[in-house]
């Protein structure tokens, strides 16, 4: 059977996150290169998912999909972008099949002969009976995935579920869990694992009346929600990093070509056939925590050597071929030199930054210090008296910087390189023309701009 | 490890909610694994849970080949000084419990205010300044409080009814209800092309976007609570020229503030300052 591929569903979810009810059926399909027909059944399609993973009555369900998403914005920590990973198709009967084994195995242990038994007796009439075969290849799907595991013993084999470190937890035990698990999955990365763990947590309190589960206690401020779909990738890559292969995938890249006022080329979600086919190295993935992006950076055979995608941007993921030991540890170790000075992934030549910051007015607390210290990476202050204080940085080029430093509105002074505090001049500049008073332009019609 | 298991599947899961049955898979497990080694796992679990869980997850599973957590790098992230506070729990415990409080804590300024009598409601944590903060309800105030848990001195339980309780609780969400701003930021549209840049960037507040087809032009309306305003402040000075604020004039002002207050720190100012003089009468009057 072909590998199930969930780039469509990813590139789609993607977008309705991103652009939040910008686009209509027929724009929407039209910028993912899909039809109308296709855009309205996978719309149906991840409402039900969502349906029924959210519980929802039914008159949220009649919600639209992207409000669905926007009110899971704030007050929830449950990310209702989880349900991509619960999109794998399966069949009714496999998975009723596959549910009342997991279901017999809680509190005991028992035979393939015997969850036979169990499982033609529990099976729906309207769905096909199991015979023995089927049982033991469920079973060793189950175990392979980690949910059941054998029990050590004679023979005939027998299978338990595979919740011991649950089951063992005293209940306060398992609220602490729980919310270590809430935590984490919320605050590190890579998330998604986390966040499946902390939907069974959720229901193992639920089982035992434990009120923890039921509502959020945390919130979470500036998620950014869309590296949950970045992480679709990441296992893949990871593996073949540890394999020492090569990966091929076809590369969306989002910036547009020079032509962006052609209506029909969006930026982000280029046609499939537009898809550029690629083979690279994997050596690292980097998550920037600036935008909530994850990248793939690695080597490839092109003349630069150096290649760096971002993960929304790859589809139709493979691995390829094997690469020596010798090769991996040469450009990990190019790579790792490179980035040692990326703000984010930029590999250009290191610049020298020094700027000067400004302490808050009259405040009580440094919060511009604060800060600086918290993301100023590996930025040192190197001089300081009561009006401001100097930090410098060695930066591959000052592209990724900027945005940090002009953050800082007009309590950051760039000082070198010249033409960083040139660009910022000039930017500041146009800034305070985007904000000009109207009534300025009424005084003056002499201007020519009236 | 594939993120994509049947075991995953949406009607998998509501049949196992449905059997009260537990499925955790092996890449769970070694997520748990790693994360147990984070330093702050022993403030969130007692070290003799935390030793039992750690035996019962290292002996279960075949040891993960890969040492994924060194092939992924994070870029521009907070250096964290911790991820848990000891109070947490106690917090914690006493939202489930729905117990009142007594609280002690410090003010931004340092000083130590008496002793205060309230309902614990959330606790939230800010991604962006790598800091826990209890939300809670001021019983002579009536009014949402936000506390940094590092300026808390002292919390007791007190037992209040039930019934206050959820009262509280109700109160303060209409508040924060009610602290709910409104900004639309329109992307100028010769960076349409760095649209997945702006909107990735913005994708952490509650937005809609409209797309106005013939002019070719997006723009962004943010929801966000009244005291995040600074922030997202600081997020359109980070995205520069891309963007522009057409609708929230106190924000407006702010970034017209901005850029002057920024070109007199260049030595072009004047002119600029002037303006920004004669406007700072009129707009604190038209600010929201």
């Amino acid at each position: 059977m072909a590998k199930e591929s969930f780039d469509k569903e990813i590139q789609f979810l993607r977008m309705l996150v991103l652009t939040s009810g910008a686009y209509n059926r027929q724009q929407f399909a039209d910028r993912l290169g899909i039809s109308v027909h296709t855009f309205d059944k996978t719309i149906r399609r991840l409402k039900d998912i969502a349906g029924t993973v959210q519980q929802q009555a039914a008159e949220e369900q009649n919600k639209a999909i992207t409000d669905m998403l926007r009110t899971s914005y704030y007050e929830s920590a449950d990310p209702l972008l989880l349900f991509l990973f619960r999109s794998k198709s399966l069949k009714e009967s496999e998975s009723y099949r596959l549910s009342l084994l997991i279901a017999a195995l809680q509190e005991q242990s028992l035979t393939s002969l015997e969850l036979l038994e169990l499982c033609s007796e529990g099976m729906p009439e309207e769905l096909a009976l199991p015979d023995e075969k089927t049982i033991r290849s469920d079973l060793k799907y189950l175990e392979q995935a980690g949910v059941i595991r054998r029990v050590p013993g004679g023979r005939p084999q027998k299978y338990t579920a595979h919740n011991d470190f649950v089951s063992m937890l005293s209940d306060d035990e398992l609220s602490d869990l729980y919310a270590f698990v809430d935590v984490m999955a919320n605050t590190q990365v890579p998330s998604v694992q986390g966040y499946l763990l902390r939907d069974s947590l959720k229901k193992a309190m639920k089982r035992r009346h434990l009120p923890d589960g039921a509502s959020d206690l945390f919130l979470y401020k500036y998620h950014y929600h869309s590296r949950i779909l970045d992480e679709a990738h990441l296992y893949t890559i990871m593996q073949a990093i540890e394999a020492r292969r090569r990966l091929t995938f076809h590369y969306f890249t989002p910036k547009s070509n020079r032509s962006y006022q052609s209506k029909n080329t969006n930026p982000m979600f280029a046609k499939q056939s537009e898809g550029r086919l690629t083979e690279i190295l994997p050596l690292k993935v980097a998550y920037d925590h600036q935008y909530g992006r994850w990248y793939l950076l690695g080597h490839s055979s092109g003349r630069s050597g150096v290649a760096i995608f971002r993960m929304e941007g790859i589809t139709q993921l493979e691995e390829s071929g094997l690469v020596s030991e010798d090769e991996y540890v040469t450009q990990l170790a190019a790579l790792e030199r490179n980035t040692r000075y990326s703000w984010l992934v930029d590999m250009g030549r290191p610049v020298a930054v020094k700027v000067r910051f400004f302490n808050p007015e009259g405040g009580n607390r440094n919060f511009i210090k604060d800060r600086v210290q918290l993301q100023g990476q590996w930025g040192v202050i190197t001089e300081e008296d009561e009006i401001s204080f100097l930090f410098e940085i060695t930066v591959n080029g000052t592209q990724e910087i900027k945005p940090w430093l002009r953050s800082f509105g007009s309590s950051c002074e760039v000082l070198e390189p010249g033409s960083l505090r040139r660009e910022f001049i000039k930017e500041w500049k146009e800034l305070a023309a985007y904000y000009e008073p109207v009534r300025e332009n009424l005084q003056l019609p002499d201007d020519g701009t009236a | 490890m594939n993120l994509f298991e049947k075991i995953f599947n949406y009607r998998m899961m509501a049949q196992l909610d449905e059997h009260g049955a537990l499925a955790v898979t092996a890449q769970e497990r070694r997520w748990l694994l790693m994360m147990l080694e984070h330093p702050d796992a022993s403030s969130a679990i007692e070290p003799e849970t935390l030793d039992r869980l750690r035996q019962c997850l290292c002996g279960s599973d075949e040891p993960s080949s890969g040492h994924f957590r060194t092939i992924i790098i994070e870029k521009a992230g907070s250096t964290v000084s911790s991820l848990y506070h000891p109070l947490m729990g106690t917090l914690r415990r006493m939202i489930v419990k729905k117990s009142g409080m007594q609280l002690l804590y410090t003010r931004k300024d340092g000083t130590l205010l008496p002793r205060q009598a309230g309902v614990p409601y959330k606790l939230e944590y800010s991604m962006v300044k790598k800091e826990w903060y209890l939300l809670w309800y001021n019983r002579r105030t009536r009014s949402l409080m936000t506390t940094r848990l590092r300026s808390i001195r002292l919390v007791e339980d007190m037992p209040v009814s039930e019934e206050f309780f959820n009262q509280a609780a109700a109160a303060l969400a209409s508040q924060l209800e009610k602290r709910t701003q409104h900004a639309t930021i329109e992307i100028i549209p010769a960076y349409n092309r760095e649209l997945s840049r702006i909107l990735y960037a913005l994708s952490c507040f509650d937005k809609q976007v409209q797309y106005d087809e013939p002019a070719d032009t997006y723009a962004i309306k943010l929801t966000f609570l009244g005291d995040e305003t600074e922030y997202v402040l600081s997020k359109l000075r980070f995205l520069g020229l891309r963007v522009r604020v057409t609708d929230h004039s106190y924000m407006k002002y702010r970034l017209r503030e901005a850029a002057q207050k920024s070109l007199a720190r260049y030595g072009y100012a004047p002119s600029a300052i002037e303006t920004a003089q004669h406007n700072n009468g009129i707009m604190p009057a038209e600010a929201e």
